[in-house]
């Protein structure tokens, strides 16, 4: 008999959290899934942007064929009605424009409940940026990743114009310490427009990035088609891009 | 109620868990995998914390074939090992500058890279921050190895053998970049210096002769500003008076601020016999010739360090003498440790 309870208390062990796991299941969700999604153009008139197009660029006039264009972002969170925060984990995101699944960011898990704004760095953090080898979008095969003087490249863009001297340009923005910092945290308020989750469907957080803005103050392609490191003018196409990405709405 | 049928299975279910659990723990126990740096009690904590990369034979074994394994380059010619070389203290084989793929020449001498878990930075520019990530720096430089990390990951993961000891090392189906650098960096870690003769003075197994003792005590004097022991280096970036025009900018290059122009990083003077020629273009060939840079050879630029400003007065036995003891700073055993070789 003695062997007998202790056998069932074994069994008893060993179930036990299967149950716990089922009855999980079966509850109402306490948590949904928000999709942010990135909608690329190209100056203020509606162009999307595209590869391998010709784009006029709306300021200063050069013509640009981009056959790359890639960027960071990470950090992504959601302040909820209460003020405390919801952090997504390993929050690392290459936006990649020759692929346009990148375009649309997945924040999973995120806790029922009403949020009033999302913040987010654009670029990668300093502390991904000192601590060895990482994995995922930030795995140095994406190859945005500067080896001789050890950084992410906060945004890359390639391709060519008729307006530079060599027919092509080259802009790597990045750096990630010092005065010549690109990266950059920003929060985005929703306004009257509340994100609520409520785990029974999708929501969609929507941003216009109008990716022409990253060379509104850099002038021509004529003076400048290449930038391979931290500067001023890098900083301040970063700043740039960064005034572009803009919060549009939400989407229920 | 529960009843026997029921019963007897679950029984042999917790007898199987249990033996499940023992053999687990054996499996830790028994197989001796374990490896780890070893180093005196004198040198300082290292930098590198080994975070998610304890070191064990299967990463060292891994990190070590391909280290020797020319497939990190273009064309299949080159091998990390090709430009440092254990017989040189893992420098490259007495050349100035160093040929990558197609012969092509780099810009700076090929350093000795043992002790690096203690190195804060890399490069002699200091521009890598972490031993990590270092590897990706020659693998796709196009005067080095010139390949892609996306391309090189691609072919390693065409190579059956390749896969099996990732696998085994850590415990990946498919291979990825960050586990090929945590396996470089493996094999680079075990690469100690401790073992010369300066190491078994300072551990009171073996005495200094007089005039290697007098070198130390030259050394003390005048170099140990900057080639702190016991690694002989405080890391830190000096202009030593090479030149007054550069043609390699050194610190400048990654901090961009005009101070840092012409300054290097202090290299280790270990095993600095084997590692002819020196400075970061190896334009010297002797350690004559370096002491003779200190005595007379300084050139006076803005970043020329201040102690430096007046020179390292030295006759020409008290070089003699420094010579001898820089001597004792070569590691025979590391030289020819079976351990590293392919
Ligand atoms: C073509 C020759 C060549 C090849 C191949 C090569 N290296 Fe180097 N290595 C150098 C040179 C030259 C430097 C100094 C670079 C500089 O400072 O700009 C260096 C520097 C280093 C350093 C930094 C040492 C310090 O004290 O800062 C490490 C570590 C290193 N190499 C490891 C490796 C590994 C691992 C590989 C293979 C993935 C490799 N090297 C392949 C020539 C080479
Ligand atoms: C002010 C700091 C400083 C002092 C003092 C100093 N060194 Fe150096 N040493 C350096 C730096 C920096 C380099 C690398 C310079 C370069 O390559 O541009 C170097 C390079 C060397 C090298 C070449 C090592 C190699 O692997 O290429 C040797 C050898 C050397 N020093 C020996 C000495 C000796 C011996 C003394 C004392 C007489 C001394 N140094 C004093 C800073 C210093």
């Amino acid at each position: 008999m003695k062997k007998l309870l202790k056998n069932l208390f074994a069994f008893a062990i060993i179930i036990f959290p299967l149950f716990m796991i089922s009855c999980e299941k079966e509850q109402t969700a306490t948590e949904g899934t928000v999709l942010v999604k990135l909608n690329h153009g190209w100056g203020m008139s509606g162009t999307s942007f595209a590869l391998n197009t010709n784009l006029v660029h709306p300021m200063n006039g050069d013509t640009m064929n981009f056959s790359k264009y890639k960027y960071y972002i990470s950090n992504l969170k959601l302040k909820k009605a209460d003020g405390t925060f919801w952090v997504q984990p390993e929050s690392y995101f290459l936006v990649d424009l020759s692929n346009s699944a990148s375009s649309s960011i997945s924040l999973n898990n995120v806790p029922v409940g009403d949020y009033t704004e999302i913040s987010y760095t654009l670029g990668v953090d300093s502390a991904r940026n000192v601590s060895g080898a990482q994995s995922g979008a930030l795995a140095t095969t994406n190859d945005m990743f500067w080896s001789w003087s050890t950084g992410y490249i906060m945004i890359k863009a390639e391709g060519t114009s008729p307006q530079s001297t060599n027919g092509s340009f080259s802009f790597h923005i990045g750096g990630f310490s010092g005065q010549y910092s690109a990266v950059q945290s920003k929060t985005a308020s929703f306004g009257s427009n509340q994100l609520s989750v409520s785990g029974e469907k999708n929501t969609e957080i929507h941003f216009n990035v109008n990716t022409a803005m990253t060379w509104c103050n850099s002038g021509s392609c004529a003076a400048v088609n290449s930038v391979m490191m931290p500067s001023a003018l890098s900083l301040q196409m970063a700043t740039d891009f960064n005034n572009g990405f803009v919060f549009d709405k939400i989407v229920e | 109620m529960l009843q026997g049928p029921f019963f007897i299975p679950m029984k042999r279910f917790s007898l199987l868990i249990i033996l499940l659990a023992v053999l687990s723990c054996r499996k830790e126990n028994t197989a001796d995998n374990s490896l780890s740096p070893a180093y005196p009690d004198y040198f300082p904590a290292p930098v590198y914390q080994f975070n998610n990369n304890t070191v064990n034979k299967d990463r060292f074994e891994l990190g070590k074939k391909l280290f020797f394994d020319p497939v990190l380059s273009l064309d299949s010619t080159i091998s990390c090992a090709k430009c440092h070389a254990q017989v040189h203290a893992f420098a490259d084989h007495n050349v100035s500058l160093s040929a990558g793929i197609n012969g092509l020449l780099g810009t700076r001498n090929s350093p000795s890279i043992t002790n690096m878990i203690w190195s804060p930075t890399f490069m002699w520019d200091g521009g890598v921050n972490h031993i990590e990530v270092f590897s990706v720096a020659p693998i796709t430089n196009h005067v080095e190895m010139g390949e892609s990390m996306l391309s090189v990951i691609r072919k390693l993961n065409n190579i059956t053998a390749y896969r099996t000891a990732f696998k085994k090392a850590y415990n990946i189906d498919e291979i990825t970049d960050q586990a090929m650098l945590r396996a470089l960096t493996a094999y680079m870690s075990m690469i100690i210096s401790a073992g010369s003769k300066y190491d078994e003075y300072r551990q009171g197994k073996t005495s200094l002769s007089a005039s290697e003792l007098d070198g130390l005590n030259l050394f003390r004097q005048k170099c140990a500003g900057c080639h702190s022991e016991p690694l002989f280096t405080d890391y830190s970036y000096k202009n030593n008076g090479l030149d007054s025009v550069f043609n390699d900018l050194g610190r400048e290059t990654i901090t961009t601020n005009s101070n840092d122009r012409g300054k290097f990083k202090v290299p280790s003077l270990r095993n600095v016999e084997l590692t002819y020629p020196y400075m970061h273009d190896g334009r010297f060939w002797s350690l004559r010739e370096v002491l003779d840079h200190y005595s007379n050879g300084i050139v006076i630029s803005p970043s020329l360090d201040a102690s430096l400003q007046h020179s390292i007065p030295m006759t020409i036995q008290e070089k003699e003498r420094i010579i001898e003891f820089l001597k004792t700073l070569t590691d025979w055993n590391l030289v020819s440790d079976q351990m590293f070789n392919k």
